[in-house]
């Protein structure tokens, strides 16, 4: 799909793009809470924040003095966050935090106004392998160059919910296009593919950046040299978490050029939090918790030869 | 509801028994009006009899029928355009007369020579209904100098788009999907090609195009907005003729020409896009497999049987391919086939009886090998079968009645993933539906003054076979649980619908040269277009009513006065219409609308509302014609889910569709310099689409995403949308020249002259850097159009 928009895009060279400032209506500023914990051994950080403006070009400031903690609505065991200088924090000691299979209640207070939400931890497939294939150059990328793949199967049984995240060389491949999200081993849970190797656009199409050619237009940067790293992580999601960031990539995917043909309207994502009670203050944000399974591999002089063998 | 529907039901058989009953000794003369130099059957020529201040018009296929008591009478026979033919008829007996009649040189003196336009706008009981002869379409300056039939009607009052690239047109506040697009009665499900670009209808095979509006009669049915009923030529039945062109974007070719001397005929018509063939010898970019063009092949003949009976055959095939390798493309393309016979029982009874299967489908292809690909191709496919009968009882009532059964085949999404050669299949079930109607109507003369039009249609829907989803209830605009599922027998209903669907119009001549004419309808729609794009696009899918969506219904009430001045030299008119629907189908946020198995879950249902003013003023005769007509347009949503506020209940208030657009003024003038020179111009100008802005941006993990304080929607206008387009034509430049015989022309025409940046979209985006903790990552807003610039082009067209 991409592909063949760069086409169309150079066909309607005549199309143009200009970057506007116009008046919008005055900001909301309500409350953002931003809560995906998981099993990784590390700290886990809820972001407790305000809406900006929308052309305010900082980061938001945490919101003082909540109160945050989740509980395991099938053990009753609970969790903690402490605040400390610019978000909430809790950190595992020997055991992550929770546990497969298990429902969660976060519960927020903010100003003795209470916010709370649910999730439910998914299982998660171990990743088998990471794989690099060796590309001669192409149109777009002047040089020769490797991509990578890697290769994990869903687990038997519909409904398991994946955000597949990748990192090139530590850095987090972010951008609206490598938001990688899985229902079973396909896209959607309209598209039933279940219980089997994850197809291949999930393993291949999000983890391969062509960046733009710093200096050359039409040109793109190759994915992968000798010498780059890959890492993966699959984070199991809950259902409506999955759905959450489906809507997300819609809204913040907007490639502008032709691409505006196929847009869809502007709307807020879903959320997971609500207010309790009678009050009705405006909140949003998600609560999700993950278990974490991961890979990661360097493209060495001798995995570089080998794939160009394979080639 | 069943009682009054009966009540409608035997009201109107009273009504039209009534009529018949009243029918004394009278004949009819009957018969077809054709074009002398070609035999093509002339639609909408008027037959009027001086006696009786009344007259009527040929139909689609030519034929007319005046039934008169015993008399001798004076018919004129009149054609915009073309020299009028007055008869003296001795009525005696049934009387068969078919008239040919000769085109004035130039449209404009063969008015001048019979001194008398065709008053048609005020007389006829039609309203919010226009015409366009492929004539008049040819002569505008159109994009890329292609002429284009969809843009072309897109210059009339009610009419509008949401801009350049955008499929199919907007009439009166209505969506796209609600417009039943059909070329020789078979429904063409994309009217676009290259996106929105350029229609699938080629000029040179075209004859005629009539909107309807409003005041649809019964035996149109199936969408809310607007019939868009075009007419393929028949083919020249005396000489072979050759037409075609070379323009920017196609190059064309007909060829017309008799079977049999006036009995038989057949035109065959072709376009291909050339821009690869161009771009190949220009680059070698483009790999051996790599495709980017368009083409559509039209086809028709005709059988005069003999007097009674006439066959016609007619077909279309269209296609979009946008390759990029073996393994890489898109692809889209409609393709229609219709068989039609007229038959006249006696001389007062005239039928035609149509089958014909329509289809469309659009195909992904993506991947590097068989061993890893993804292949996705949706379609629909149709079959009708359609008697109508036209009852010509007496002078003042010509009845109408028939049916239509159409056999849907819904195949959303035929499509497979392979993964190192593992081939999943994500095919979605494919769907049925069966909508069947009957109608009657009548046209029916009350007074010198008063004729009235009244209808009823009967319509029904099966959505039948496969498997059968039934969703729970949730707080509006979340994704509806599913708590059911149930498998249905190949054929068995899941699901019916039937509606009664009135129809009523009158129109009341204040003089000669003044109506007054107000109408009512109601629609029901059955299909669904699935669209939740900015612009209606190729790959939107179509959708049956079931057992979760019900079938869109809307009515509507128009108003209008029509006047002529000198000698109907101008003629405007005024019209106003509100329209209210229910069932509109929008979608909850983040909807998932291909390969969805689940699609029903994500749709939401609300209503609709829609009124306006419409103006128009046309100047027929001179030097200079034209026409300039204004719009003063609002239409309206209102669904429970969206634009709802803080509102826990998540009730929606009323909110602008993405059509919506309050001024629309367009302006369209022909100047005849000489016989040789000619020059056209369009202005359009067209409030902003409202479109939604942000207040707010929010970060969640590190992604900033726009947040509208309210769950506003389409809060905001892009900016207004004008354009001047101008066109030179320079006629016999080589032909018709020195005794060569033909005819030919020069087009050059410049599209957006004054090279307007006309918005498509206003969009807000983050930047591309990727996110890092300490750096914020940019948010912007820019502004997108589809043309930057003007557009030149040159086209040359012949004929001989």
């Amino acid at each position: 799909m991409k592909n063949i928009l760069l086409i169309l895009l150079s066909v309607f060279a005549f199309a143009c793009e200009t970057e506007i400032t116009p008046k919008l209506n005055a900001p909301a500023e309500i409350l953002v809470v931003d809560a995906w914990v998981n099993q990784k051994m590390e700290p886990q950080k809820i972001r407790i924040t305000r809406s900006q403006p929308y052309f305010e070009q900082s980061i938001p400031k945490k919101v003082p003095g909540a109160h945050v903690m989740i509980e395991d609505l099938n053990s009753g065991e609970t969790y903690e966050f402490q605040e400390e200088a610019e978000s909430y924090f809790w950190y595992p000691t020997d055991q992550p935090f929770g546990q497969v299979g298990h429902q969660y209640r976060l519960t927020v207070t903010v100003d003795g106004q209470e916010f709370e939400a649910f999730s439910k931890m998914g299982r998660v497939p171990p990743i088998d392998s990471i794989i690099f294939h060796y590309n001669p150059k192409d149109m777009i990328v002047k040089q020769d160059y490797y991509t990578a793949e890697f290769v994990a199967s869903d687990p038997a049984g519909a409904g398991d919910t994946y955000w597949i995240k990748a990192w090139r060389n530590g850095v987090f491949l972010g951008n609206p296009g490598e938001l990688n999200m899985a229902y079973d081993a396909g896209f959607s849970a309209g598209q039933p593919v279940d219980g089997q190797e994850f197809i291949i656009p999930l393993r291949r199409d999000f983890m391969n950046p062509y960046d733009p050619h710093p200096d050359k237009t039409n040109e793109f940067l190759p994915p992968y040299e000798v010498g780059d790293s890959l890492s993966v992580e699959i984070h199991s999601l809950d259902h409506l978490a999955f759905d959450f960031l489906y809507g997300l990539y819609f809204q913040i995917a907007r490639p502008g050029g032709f691409a505006e043909l196929f847009s869809m309207p502007l709307a807020n994502t879903s959320t997971n939090i609500f207010s309790v009670g009678d009050e009705d203050t405006p909140v949003t944000g998600f609560f999700n918790t993950s278990a974490v399974s991961s890979r990661g591999l360097k493209l060495s002089e001798e995995l570089a030869n080998a794939a160009l063998e394979e080639n | 509801m069943k009682k009054n529907r009966l009540r409608a039901i035997l009201g109107l058989l009273c009504l039209v028994s009534s009529v018949i009953g009243s029918a004394q000794q009278q004949y009819t003369v009957s018969g077809y009006i054709k074009d002398a130099s070609n035999g093509e059957a002339l639609i909408g020529a008027t037959a009027y009899v001086s006696e009786i201040a009344n007259g009527t018009v040929s139909n689609a296929y030519g034929f007319y029928a005046l039934t008169l008591p015993k008399g001798t009478y004076h018919v004129s026979f009149r054609y915009m355009g073309y020299t009028d033919i007055h008869k003296e008829i001795a009525l005696t007996g049934d009387l068969r007369l078919n008239l040919e009649l000769f085109a004035g040189e130039a449209q404009l003196e063969a008015v001048v020579v019979t001194g008398e336009a065709v008053d048609e706008n005020v007389q006829s009981i039609e309203m919010s209904t226009a015409t366009m002869d492929i004539k008049s379409i040819e002569r505008m300056p159109a994009f890329a100098g292609e002429v284009d039939v969809i843009k072309s009607i897109q210059l009339l009052p009610g009419v509008s788009t949401v801009g350049e690239g955008a499929s199919g047109f907007n009439v009166r506040g209505g969506s796209v999907g609600q417009n039943l697009v059909l070329l020789d009665e078979a429904p063409v499900y994309q009217s676009s090609h290259m996106f929105g670009f350029f229609s699938v209808f080629n000029p040179d095979a075209v004859k005629d195009v009539k909107l309807y509006k409003g005041g649809i009669p019964a035996k149109y049915g199936g969408r809310l907005s607007s019939i868009l009923d075009i007419r393929m030529k028949e083919g020249n039945n005396k000489t072979y003729d050759v037409t075609g062109g070379i323009g920017t974007v196609f190059s064309r070719l007909a060829v017309e020409g008799p079977l049999k001397k006036d009995k038989s005929s057949f035109i065959i018509a072709a376009r291909r896009s050339y821009a690869d063939v161009l771009a190949r010898t220009f680059t070698d970019a483009l790999e051996d497999d790599t495709g980017l063009y368009f083409y559509d092949l039209t086809a028709k003949t005709n059988f005069n049987i003999n007097e009674k009976n006439r066959v016609y055959l007619s077909g279309y095939f269209g296609r979009d391919v946008f390759r990029l390798d073996e393994f890489q493309g898109f692809d889209w393309g409609n393709r229609t086939a219709t068989v039609r016979w007229n038959h006249l029982y006696g001389r007062k009874l005239f039928s035609n009886i149509t089958a014909f299967y329509s289809n469309y489908d659009y195909g992904f292809q993506l991947g590097d090998s068989e061993q890893d690909k993804y292949d996705w191709k949706s379609e629909i496919s149709t079959l009708n079968f359609k008697p109508e009968f036209t009852w010509f009882v007496n002078a003042s009532n010509e009845i109408t009645f028939g049916g239509e059964g159409i056999l849907y085949l819904f195949e959303p999404a035929n499509a497979i993933t392979v993964s190192d050669g593992v081939t999943a299949d994500i095919s979605l079930d494919h769907r049925k539906a069966l909508e069947t109607s009957l109608y009657l109507g009548n046209d029916q003369q009350l007074t010198d003054r008063l004729t009235l039009q009244y209808g009823l249609r009967f319509s029904r829907f099966d959505y039948m076979g496969g498997t059968a989803y039934q969703y729970g209830d949730t707080l509006p605009g979340m994704e509806k649980p599913l708590i059911a599922v149930e498998e249905k027998g190949n054929w068995e209903s899941i699901q019916s619908f039937g509606n009664l669907e009135p129809r009523a119009s009158f129109r009341y001549q204040l003089s000669k040269v003044t109506s007054v004419k107000g109408s009512y309808n109601r629609m029901n729609q059955y299909i669904h277009l699935i669209s939740n794009t900015t612009a209606a696009t190729p790959i939107d899918i179509w959708q049956p009513s079931s057992n979760n969506t019900r079938p869109q219904q809307g009515d509507q009430v128009a108003l209008g006065y029509f006047r002529n001045f000198q000698s109907n030299a101008y003629e405007t008119s005024a019209e106003v219409y509100y329209k209210w629907s229910s069932n509109q189908i929008d979608y909850i946020d983040g909807a998932d609308l291909f390969i969805n198995e689940f699609l029903e879950s994500q749709l939401l249902s609300g209503r609709g509302r829609a009124y306006g003013l419409e103006l128009y003023a046309k100047k027929n005769t001179g030097k200079l014609t034209g026409w300039v007509s204004y719009t003063l347009g609002k239409s309206e949503l209102k669904v429970d889910g969206i634009n709802y506020g803080y509102r826990k209940d998540r009730v929606g208030s009323w909110y602008p569709t993405k059509f919506d657009q309050r001024h629309n003024l367009k302006v369209a003038a022909f100047y005849d310099l000489s016989k040789k020179v000619s020059f056209s111009a369009n202005f359009s100008f067209v409030s902003g689409t409202p479109t939604t802005f942000p207040t707010d941006r929010i970060m969640i993990q590190e992604y900033v995403i726009p947040y509208i304080d309210g769950n506003k929607r389409n809060n905001f206008r892009i900016p207004a949308y004008h354009r001047l387009d101008l066109a030179v034509t320079i006629n016999n430049v080589w032909r018709g020249k020195k005794g060569r015989s033909g005819e030919d022309n020069l087009v050059v025409s410049v599209y957006n002259v004054y090279a307007r940046k006309n918005p498509f979209s206003i969009y807000f985006s983050q930047g591309r850097e990727r996110q890092s903790a300490e750096a914020p990552i940019a948010t912007s807003a820019n502004q997108f159009s589809m043309l930057g610039t003007f557009i030149p082009a040159i086209s040359y067209n012949f004929k001989f």
